[in-house]
C-alpha cells in the first residue's frame, strides 16, 4: 500500500492536526480543497479543510450529524449558493481551476459534477424525460443522441431492465430504490466527471441499498465518486478512501482499510469503534 | 366513602381515579361542536340563499292562471294574483265596512290581507298592478276565454280576443289552433324580424361605411389641409360615395315601408275585461296564451319559449321584459379579457417577488401592500379606472389614434378594455397570492436535483417549478375569475350600461372592438331592480338574471377546475 506523506495541517481549538494518508488514484488528484472555510451567518460550518480527492476512486464523508460532510459535498457543485448569507473563503479547484472564481461558470461546473440527494427526487415526468434532463436543458434536441444517452444512463445506473418497457411511464409509480437508480442514471446521463452522493441510501431498504452500492462499485473507475454516509459499513464496503469530519474539522483523510482499522488519530478511533457518533 | 377515611375529605372534591374518562374539555369535543355548527350556518345560509333564488327564479316564467276579481263596488280585474301580505286598513276605512268585516279586522288587531294583481295594460290602465283588498272582494272567477298577451310594447295584456284582420279583411277569431291565426302571426312576426335586419345590419352598415369615408375625410383634412389638392379629389370622393350610398339607403327605406304597410293590414282587435277595445298589429305580438285553459303540456310550451326568448333574445320595455343574450355576451366576453390580462401578470408578478427578488424589508412590504389592495372598495378601482385607463390612457390613444374622431372619444370613455383592465387590477392580488403559495410549495428538492442537473434558475422555473406550481396557480385564477365576474360597482364607471346598441364582437372590421361599451349581468340585475320604471314588474326579472349569473360564474369556474384537474394530472404525468 503506498501511503503519500502530506504536509500536517494545524487545527485550531486543540483538535490537533489532521491526519493523512490518502491512497493516491491512478490519475492524480481530480480536486483539490485547499483551506476552505464556510460560515452560514454568523456560525462557521467548514474549518479550513484541506483535502483532494482522488481521480477514479471513491471517496467516503463519515461524522457525525453536523460534522459538515454535506456542506463539504455540496460546496464541490456549489449547490450552497442556493442558501442566503454563505460566506467562503478558500477555495476548490476541479482539474486546477478554482470553481469559486468569479468568472466561474456555475452551470457549467454542475454538468461536471451530478449530484444525487439523500432523498429521491425524481421530477413529475417519464422515466425517459427524467433521464435525459440535463441533456436537455444543455440544448440537446437529437432524438437518437437523446436514445442512446437514456440507455446507456439506465444501463449503468442498473435500471434499464426494469424500465425499458415502460419509459414513457411517469417516474413517480417507480419504487424508492428504483427512483433513486434513476437519479443516479439522471445524475450520470450528461457523462460528469465526478459524480456527488449525499447519503443516497438513507432512506432505501437494505435490498434496495445493495443494488445501490453495488452500483457505486461498478461506477468507480469510470467515475469519480464522492459519497456521504451515515453508516460506517457502508464507507468501509464502497469507498477507496474515507475522509473523517467532526465539527467542520477534517480530522483523518485516508485509506478506508487503514482508516476503519487502524485509525491514526484518538478521534477517528473513538468514532469507528462507536464511542461516540 | 369508607369510615376509615378522615371527615376533612368529605367536603373536598372526589379525586379523580385514573379509570375515569377523559375530562370533556381535554378532550376537545366541546369545540369540535361549535365548529361543526358554525360550518352547519354558514352552509346553511349558503343553500338558503340558493334555495330562495333558485326557487323564484326557477318559477318566474311559469304561466299563472288569471282571475277576474268582481269587488262589492262592482269594478271589475282581471290579473294574475302576484303577492299578498297583511296591512293596516285606516280608521275611515274600516268605518265604511260591514259589520263582520269590521268584527274580523278587530279580531287580527286591525290587519288585513290585500292580493297584488298583475292587471297589465299599462297603455290603458297607466298602472301594471293593482292592490285588491280582500274585504273589497265580492266574487272571484277564472274564465276560460281570458288570454295573456305578451306584446312588443306596453307590457302585458290581459284580456280576450275580439277579432283579427288578416289584409285588411275581417275575420272571426274561432280560437288559437286556428291555422290561419298561426299562420298571419308567423308572417308578421318573419317580416318584423325582416325589418329588424334591414335596420340593424343593413342600414347599419351604410351608415358606417358613410362614416368611416367622413372620418377618411376629416383624417385629409387634418394632415394637408382643406385647401390641398388631395382634400378636394377626396371630398369628391366622399360626395359621389355618399350619393350613391343614400341611393341605397332610400331602396331599404322603401323597402322597409313595404314590410311595415303590410304588418298594418293584419291586426289583432282585443279587449279588456271591463270591453275596452285595443288593437295592435300581429308583428307587435310575441305570444298569447289562455291561463286559464292549459294542460301541462301547453304550460311547459310557453315556460320553455320564455326562457329561450330570455336566453337568446334582446331586453326591451326598459329591460324588464325580452332576453339577456346582450348581457350574457357581455358578462363572458368582460371575464374572459380579464382572466387573459390578470392571469400573466400576476403571474409574472408572483414568479419575481418569490423567486428572484432579494427576500427583504423591501418585498415584505411590497407583499404586504399587495395583500392589502384586496381590501380596497371595489367603487374605489372603478374610479381609477375612469380617471387611469379611460381618461389618461384612452385619451392618449385617442390623440394619438383616432384624432379624427375627436371631440368623440373612441377609447376615451368607459369600455370593454378598461372594465377588463379596472377588473384584472382589482383580482391581480388573489392571482399572486395564490401563485406564491404555489410557488413556495414546491418542494426544494425538485428545484435542487434540476440545478445539480446543470439547468439554469430560469430552466428550472420554467420546466420544474412551474409545471408543479401550475394547478395552484390555475386555483389562483379561479377565484380571481370568480370574483371579476360578479363585480359590478367599479364597472358602472367603466362601461357597463344600461342598453348597450351593438355588441362588443361582430361581423364589422376589426370584429372585436374593444373600445365599445357592453352589458352586464350583474348591472342589469341592479337596473332591472332598482332603476326600472317598474320595480314590481322587474323584480321576477332579478331572480331569472341572479339565477343565470350564478349559472355562467358556475361553468366558467366549473370549466376551469376541469382545466386545471386536467393539468395536475398531465404534470403529474409525463411531459417535459
Amino acid at each position: 500500500m503506498n501511503i503519500k506523506a502530506h504536509a500536517a495541517v494545524r487545527l485550531d481549538n486543540g483538535f490537533g492536526d489532521t491526519v493523512y494518508h490518502e491512497r493516491p488514484g491512478s490519475g492524480g488528484p481530480i480536486l483539490a480543497i485547499d483551506n476552505l472555510n464556510l460560515w452560514y451567518g454568523a456560525a462557521q460550518a467548514l474549518h479550513g479543510v484541506q483535502m483532494s480527492v482522488e481521480k477514479g476512486l471513491v471517496t467516503a464523508l463519515i461524522g457525525p450529524s453536523g460534522c459538515g460532510k454535506s456542506t463539504l459535498l455540496r460546496c464541490f457543485n456549489r449547490m450552497n449558493d442556493l442558501i442566503d448569507g454563505l460566506k467562503i473563503t478558500g477555495g476548490i479547484k476541479l482539474h486546477g481551476e478554482d470553481i469559486y472564481d468569479r468568472g466561474a461558470d456555475v452551470i457549467a461546473l454542475r454538468k461536471r459534477m451530478g449530484m444525487v440527494f439523500q432523498k429521491p427526487n425524481p421530477f413529475p415526468m417519464s422515466i425517459y424525460d427524467n433521464v435525459v434532463y440535463p441533456l436537455r436543458v444543455a440544448g440537446v434536441n437529437d432524438k437518437t443522441q437523446l436514445d442512446e444517452t437514456c440507455e446507456r444512463a439506465l444501463k449503468s445506473a442498473a435500471l434499464w431492465n426494469e424500465a425499458k418497457d415502460r419509459l414513457d411511464h411517469s417516474a413517480l409509480g417507480l419504487s424508492g430504490g428504483q427512483q433513486q437508480r434513476l437519479c443516479i442514471a439522471r445524475a450520470i446521463a450528461a457523462d460528469p466527471e465526478v459524480l456527488l452522493m449525499d447519503e443516497p441510501c438513507s432512506a432505501l431498504d437494505p435490498i434496495a441499498t445493495a443494488k445501490i452500492e453495488d452500483l457505486i462499485n461498478d461506477l468507480a473507475g469510470h467515475y469519480t465518486v464522492v459519497i456521504v454516509t451515515h453508516n460506517m459499513q457502508q464507507a468501509a464496503r464502497v469507498s477507496d478512501n474515507t475522509a473523517f469530519m467532526y465539527l467542520g474539522r477534517l480530522i483523518e483523510y485516508g485509506d478506508t482499510e487503514v482508516v476503519f482499522q487502524t485509525p491514526k488519530s484518538p478521534k477517528t478511533q473513538d468514532y469507528v469503534t462507536g464511542r461516540f457518533g | 366513602m369508607t369510615s376509615t377515611m378522615p371527615d376533612t375529605t368529605a367536603a373536598a372534591p372526589t379525586p379523580k381515579s385514573p379509570g375515569r374518562r377523559t375530562d370533556l374539555r381535554s378532550r376537545g369535543e366541546p369545540a369540535l361542536w361549535g365548529l361543526g355548527g358554525a360550518l352547519a350556518i354558514g352552509v346553511t345560509m349558503i343553500l338558503g340563499f340558493l334555495a330562495l333564488v333558485l326557487a323564484n327564479g326557477i318559477a318566474t316564467f311559469i304561466p299563472k292562471p288569471i282571475t277576474v276579481v268582481t269587488e262589492i263596488g262592482g269594478t271589475v280585474t282581471a290579473g294574475e294574483p302576484f303577492r299578498s301580505e297583511v296591512f293596516k286598513p285606516t280608521p275611515d276605512v274600516i268605518a265604511a265596512l260591514s259589520p263582520e268585516w269590521q268584527a274580523r279586522i278587530d279580531a287580527a288587531d286591525g290587519f288585513a290581507r290585500r292580493t297584488l294583481y298583475r292587471v297589465g295594460n299599462f297603455d290603458l290602465y297607466g298602472e301594471d298592478f293593482r292592490w285588491i283588498p280582500d274585504y273589497a272582494v265580492a266574487t272571484f272567477a277564472q274564465p276560460k276565454s281570458l288570454m295573456f298577451v305578451e306584446r312588443m310594447e306596453w307590457g302585458p295584456f290581459v284580456g280576450t280576443v275580439k277579432g283579427f284582420k288578416l289584409d285588411g279583411a275581417d275575420q272571426i277569431f274561432t280560437g288559437l289552433d286556428d291555422p290561419k291565426f298561426a299562420k298571419i302571426h308567423d308572417e308578421s312576426r318573419a317580416r318584423a324580424r325582416e325589418i329588424r335586419t334591414i335596420e340593424r345590419s343593413r342600414i347599419s352598415d351604410i351608415n358606417h361605411t358613410l362614416e368611416s369615408a367622413r372620418l377618411e375625410l376629416r383624417k385629409i383634412e387634418m394632415q394637408s389641409g382643406r385647401s390641398s389638392s388631395a382634400y378636394a379629389a377626396a371630398e369628391a370622393g366622399l360626395t359621389s360615395r355618399s350619393t350613391a350610398l343614400q341611393r341605397e339607403y332610400d331602396t331599404l327605406a322603401a323597402e322597409v315601408q313595404k314590410l311595415r304597410e303590410a304588418n298594418a293590414t293584419n291586426t289583432l282587435t282585443l279587449a279588456d275585461i271591463g270591453g275596452r277595445e285595443k288593437l295592435i298589429e300581429f308583428s307587435a305580438l310575441v305570444r298569447l296564451y289562455p291561463a286559464n285553459d292549459m294542460n301541462f303540456v301547453q304550460k311547459l310550451r310557453v315556460y320553455f319559449l320564455r326562457w329561450g326568448e330570455f336566453l337568446t333574445g334582446e331586453p326591451r320595455e326598459a329591460n324588464t321584459e325580452g332576453g339577456v343574450f346582450p348581457a350574457i355576451f357581455g358578462t363572458a366576453a368582460m371575464t374572459l379579457l380579464m382572466v387573459i390580462v390578470v392571469a400573466p401578470f400576476g403571474v409574472i408578478t408572483a414568479l419575481y417577488l418569490r423567486e428572484y427578488a432579494k427576500q427583504g424589508r423591501l418585498v415584505s412590504f411590497v407583499r404586504i401592500s399587495v395583500n392589502n389592495l384586496a381590501g380596497v372598495p371595489s367603487i374605489v378601482y372603478g374610479v381609477f379606472g375612469l380617471g387611469f385607463f379611460a381618461y389618461v390612457l384612452g385619451g392618449s390613444i385617442d390623440a394619438l389614434f383616432y384624432p379624427e374622431r375627436l371631440p368623440n372619444p373612441t377609447f376615451g370613455t368607459g369600455g370593454l378594455l378598461w372594465s377588463a383592465l379596472t377588473l384584472a387590477l382589482l383580482t391581480v392580488p388573489v392571482v399572486i397570492v395564490a401563485t406564491e403559495e404555489a410557488l413556495a410549495a414546491v418542494p426544494r428538492s425538485m428545484r435542487e436535483g434540476s440545478l445539480a442537473s446543470g439547468a439554469s434558475k430560469w430552466q428550472t422555473i420554467r420546466y420544474i417549478v412551474l409545471p408543479r406550481a401550475m394547478p395552484g396557480i390555475m386555483t389562483g385564477v379561479i377565484l380571481a375569475m370568480a370574483r371579476g365576474a360578479g363585480e359590478v360597482a367599479p364597472l358602472m364607471l367603466v362601461g357597463v350600461v344600461k342598453l348597450a346598441p351593438e355588441l362588443p364582437i361582430d361581423g364589422i372590421f376589426p370584429f372585436v372592438h374593444l373600445e365599445r361599451s357592453f352589458m352586464h349581468l350583474g348591472f342589469h340585475i341592479f337596473d332591472v331592480g332598482f332603476q326600472s320604471r317598474n320595480a314590481e314588474a322587474g323584480k321576477p326579472m332579478v331572480f331569472v338574471t341572479t339565477v343565470l349569473l350564478i349559472g355562467l360564474v358556475t361553468i366558467i369556474n366549473a370549466t376551469a377546475i376541469i382545466m386545471r384537474n386536467r393539468l395536475k394530472k398531465r404534470f403529474a404525468g409525463s411531459q417535459f
